[in-house]
């Protein structure tokens, strides 16, 4: 699978999670593992890819750390949106 | 700059011990955001309560620790402490600096931040108090540029931390300011990115005096120790009792095994019973050192009291070699988090997982034996698990039994 | 202005570059070291060659200007070299002997306090309090002010049976392991929290909430899409406070502290011990907290007197019995002694052999 296509998959999975359950790292690699049977290790370096450019990001909260889409406030502070 | 009436935390400027109010007020003078801390503070010890907001989610991008965010409740009338977030920078092994190194550091935060810092903060970390969100990603650019990265946070690997060690100390029994550079190298990864149930902090001690407190506040704890006998100075021995040391009182009659003598002239140690306490070592100093094999013993598992109790933690590996490149070590490390990944809820530390699943699961879990040296004493209770191959093996011995005529326990 | 470009996943910079050239040489070859004042030891190496250490105090929060005079010292006396201490003391490391006493006298002249080395009472390792944390019952740093005021004798000259290690931790989080201290104020909510249940809803998830509770006192409340607690469970360790902001649980009139005694973090003689719960309650009285500042000196000395020469606080105890250590202080024994949480068990007595 074409990178960008693997990225808007991990992309369409946490924006289906959102609100709903907070996502850690290893329930987005073993979640697109069990979807579509791709090494855990090219999942893992996609998310990176999309954590690095703020596309995802850290979050926190209930004392652990989790995965999010970042905020328009989050983007805007980075200065990778007006 | 607004001026602020403190006259409650005025009095913990007087009196002898160093007043941590002057050291916010010294920054106060230069900076708005440590002026209005030092108001926001007035204020607490006036209402007796405190107006920090649980966090936020802040951090520099690709990152998920290293910055804690925080907001005060009272944003309006104290605006330099609206966003007052703590940045946590990886200190080096053992906290030695140069005065350079210091400088920059110092500069660097009185362009973004309040000026106040914790040196250091409990986890290890130098901790700069009080900054702005927008300035998050200058702060990290300007120090990481120059050498120096951020700590841990949130649900990752937190900062190691050492004792001083070979730098400094007679005791140590392996290098700890380079078991805690080579860790904190190696694991970069699991310090930035969160990708653990919770918190995991390795502390690291050259010896039972444990320095940094390991055994109490490090999931991991890596204590120093040593296989091999302490060797007695004998003259050594006669000047620290002409200096009037009653050595069958201080030393003898306090080792804990008993495993010493004295008879007015030589101090006699029976190593094999000697637990390695350090006792009578950090008494005798000149007198006693130990000799042979040096290594660690792992322990696993203290917290705080949060949630069912305090925990210290466990002895899991009696004994491991510490030497660069510390590959046992490392993969150690490695077995140790792959358990705890594949067994915790949210938020368990690994004590409390190892607590919910058994210790027989973790020692098999990163295949240790049980040993007696793990235990303080066996279990109390006969409500046992044997698993076939457990009663497997119970019944092979007894069939070689049959065959030799020797039992073996 | 252009910033920098940024690195990431570098670590901290190699520990060996902020090394004074005598631990160079000398890295891990300390033969003994001498405590000549409870400021001030030298350690000596294999070769020889000896590095002074000269202690110093610090509150912990420092100003930017405060540890660049650190700075300065350092570059005067000791080629800009020196360190901090995981309690958080300030060490000059001083190759040159000669450099010694004008270190220490332009320290005193500077008003720093030298100190802290040996059988006394070093500096306190405490949390963040009122200055920075959400989680806060007290103020750490006051209550540690407060207490060294009065015990700096202890810091500077007098000497202990062994060292006593005073910890400050302002919330029953217990941040930087205050469970295993010689004497510990530990910060206490005293009520059953509140919750704002209109706001439970979008800031709180249910079974994190339900299952941050200790004592499974916490139940759902569907008619307020919330959570009720049983007040006859709370023991009000403020937990579920911390993963619901909208539950709540300060209250500046009960909130308090407890004190804590007889732990210890090293093997020496014993092995490591919990902190023990003697007094299970005083007001937060801020800015001086006299009181609890009170109650700590009075076991420091009653420690002092009584214990044998070695002996930490919670080893002297196991030795005289707690029944004696609190006939010995006049401490009142409450029911909050008793444990009912995880410990009882182990901690109830069982057997008929007591001193009166
Ligand atoms: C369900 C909600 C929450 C839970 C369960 C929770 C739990 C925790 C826990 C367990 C810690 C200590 C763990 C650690 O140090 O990593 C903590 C610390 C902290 N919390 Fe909360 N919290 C919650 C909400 C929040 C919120 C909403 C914020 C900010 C908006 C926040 C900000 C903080 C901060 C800044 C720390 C210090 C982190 C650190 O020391 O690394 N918390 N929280
Ligand atoms: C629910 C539990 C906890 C919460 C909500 C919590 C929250 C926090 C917060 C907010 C801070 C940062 C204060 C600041 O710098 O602004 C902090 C610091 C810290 N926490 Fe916790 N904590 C929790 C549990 C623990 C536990 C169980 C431990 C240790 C076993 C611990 C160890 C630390 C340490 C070492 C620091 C640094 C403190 C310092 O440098 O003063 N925390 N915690
Ligand atoms: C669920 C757990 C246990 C059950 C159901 C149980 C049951 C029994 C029974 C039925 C007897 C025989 C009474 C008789 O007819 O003489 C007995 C005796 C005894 N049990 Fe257990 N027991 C349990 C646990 C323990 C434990 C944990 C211990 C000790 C640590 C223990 C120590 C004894 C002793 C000392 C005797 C008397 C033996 C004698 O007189 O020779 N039992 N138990
Ligand atoms: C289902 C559980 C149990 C039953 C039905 C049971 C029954 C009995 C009976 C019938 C006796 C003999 C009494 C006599 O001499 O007339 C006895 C004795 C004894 N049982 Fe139990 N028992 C049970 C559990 C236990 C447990 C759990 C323990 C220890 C933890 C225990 C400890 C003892 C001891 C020490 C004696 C001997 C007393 C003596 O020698 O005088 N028993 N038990
Ligand atoms: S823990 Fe042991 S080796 Fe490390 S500094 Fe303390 S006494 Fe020395
Ligand atoms: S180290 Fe401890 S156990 Fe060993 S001889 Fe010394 S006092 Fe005894
Ligand atoms: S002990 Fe409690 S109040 Fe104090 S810093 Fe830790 S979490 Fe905050
Ligand atoms: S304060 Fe603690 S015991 Fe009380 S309801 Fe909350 S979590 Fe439970």
């Amino acid at each position: 699978m074409e990178m960008s296509e693997l990225q808007d998959k991990i992309f369409a999975f946490c924006e289906a999670a959102k609100g709903k359950k907070k996502l850690k790292e290893k329930d987005i690699i073993n979640g697109i593992n069990a979807e579509s049977g791709l090494d855990k290790d090219e999942i893992k370096k996609a998310l990176r890819e999309m954590i690095n450019v703020g596309r995802l990001m850290y979050s926190y909260g209930g004392g652990a750390s989790s995965v999010e889409i970042p905020s328009e406030e989050y983007l805007r502070e980075k200065g990778l949106i007006k | 700059m607004k001026k602020y009436d403190t006259p409650l935390i005025d009095e913990l400027e007087k009196g002898p011990w160093p007043s941590f109010v002057t050291e916010m007020k010294k920054s106060a003078k230069k900076n708005e955001m440590a002026n209005d801390a030092v108001g926001h503070l007035e204020k607490c010890f006036k209402t007796k309560v405190g107006y920090w907001k649980h966090g936020g989610i802040v951090g520099v991008l690709g990152y998920g620790g290293g910055v804690i965010g925080r907001y005060s409740e009272l944003g309006d009338e104290f605006p330099g402490v609206a966003h007052f977030h703590t940045v946590r920078i990886n200190q080096p092994s053992g906290f030695f600096y140069t005065s350079a190194a210091l400088r920059e550091i110092c500069d660097i935060w009185d362009k973004y931040g309040s000026g106040l810092t914790n040196v250091h903060g409990s986890t290890g970390d130098l901790v700069l108090l009080g900054t702005k969100t927008e300035a998050l990603e200058a702060i990290f650019a300007e120090y990481s540029s120059r050498g120096w990265d951020l700590g841990g946070s949130g649900s990752a690997l937190r900062t190691p931390s050492c004792c001083v060690g070979p730098g400094r100390c007679e005791w140590t029994n392996y290098d700890t300011l380079d078991l805690s550079y080579a860790l904190t190298q190696e694991f970069q990864d699991e310090i930035h990115r969160p990708t653990f149930a919770y918190k995991f902090k390795i502390k690291m001690s050259g010896c039972a005096c444990d320095c940094v407190a390991s055994i109490a506040r490090a999931d991991m704890s890596i204590i120093g120790t040593w296989k091999g006998n302490i060797e007695v100075n004998q003259d050594e021995v006669k000047n620290y009792a002409k200096n009037g040391m009653d050595i069958n009182a201080e030393i003898v009659g306090m080792c804990p095994t008993q495993c010493m003598s004295y008879d007015g002239k030589e101090l006699r140690i029976n190593n094999a019973e000697c637990s390695r306490c350090m006792h009578c070592i950090t008494r005798m100093t000149k007198a006693l050192r130990p000799t042979g094999e040096r290594g660690a013993t792992i322990c696993i598992g203290s917290k705080a009291p949060i949630v069912v109790g305090s925990l210290l933690s466990w002895v899991i590996v009696p004994f491991i070699k510490v030497e660069p490149p510390y590959t046992e070590v490392k993969d150690l490390v490695r077995k140790i988090w792959e358990w705890w990944d594949e067994n915790a809820k949210p938020r368990e530390r690994i004590g409390e997982v190892i607590e919910m699943k058994g210790m027989r699961s973790f020692l098999e879990g990163i295949g240790q034996a049980p040993i007696p040296q793990q235990i303080k004493e066996p279990r109390k209770d006969p409500f046992m698990f044997y698993t076939e191959d457990d009663m497997a093996a119970f019944k092979a011995k007894e069939a070689e039994e049959k065959k030799t005529g020797k039992y073996k326990f | 202005m252009a910033l920098p470009q940024r690195k990431t996943d570098i670590g901290p910079p190699h520990y060996k570059q902020f090394l004074p050239p005598v631990i160079q040489k000398n890295y891990g070859k300390w033969k003994y070291h001498e405590v000549i004042n409870p400021g001030l030891m030298v350690h000596v190496a294999e070769s020889g060659d000896k590095i002074w250490t000269v202690r110093v105090a610090s509150p912990r929060i420092l100003a930017t200007d405060t540890i660049r005079e650190h700075c300065d010292v350092a570059d005067k006396y000791c080629g800009g070299f020196f360190r901090y201490t995981t309690r958080n003391n300030v060490e000059f490391l001083v190759s040159d002997e000669k450099q010694v006493e004008p270190l220490r006298k332009d320290l005193a002249a500077r008003g720093f306090k030298m100190g802290g080395i040996g059988a006394g009472i070093t500096n306190v390792v405490h949390t963040q309090g009122w200055v920075h944390c959400h989680s806060a019952c007290t103020d750490a740093s006051g209550l540690v002010k407060s207490m060294m005021d009065e015990l700096m004798e202890y810091f500077e000259s007098k000497r202990l049976p062994n060292k006593v290690r005073l910890a400050v931790a302002c919330c029953v989080n217990m941040c930087g392991a205050v469970h295993c201290s010689d004497i510990a104020v530990v910060a206490v909510h005293t009520k059953v929290p509140t919750i704002a249940h209109e706001n439970f809803k979008n800031m709180c998830e249910l079974p994190t909430v339900i299952g941050s509770c200790p004592t499974r006192a916490i139940s759902p409340d569907p008619a307020n899409k919330s959570v009720k607690i049983n007040a006859e469970k709370c023991m009000y360790c403020g937990n579920c406070f911390t993963v619901c902001p909208p539950i709540s649980i300060k209250d500046p009139e009960r909130d308090g502290v407890a004190i804590v005694v007889g732990g210890k973090i090293n093997s020496l003689r014993t092995s490591p011990k919990f902190s023990k719960l003697v007094i299970p309650y005083i007001s937060n009285e801020p800015p001086r907290w006299p009181k609890v500042v009170a109650a700590i000196k009075h076991i420091v000395e009653v420690y002092a007197k009584n214990a044998r020469k070695h002996e930490r606080i919670g080893e002297w105890i196991e030795r005289i019995g707690w029944e004696r250590f609190f006939s010995m202080t006049g401490i009142d024994f409450t029911f909050q002694c008793i444990d009912d949480f995880t410990f009882m068990r182990d901690t109830m007595r069982t057997s008929s052999t007591f001193k009166w």
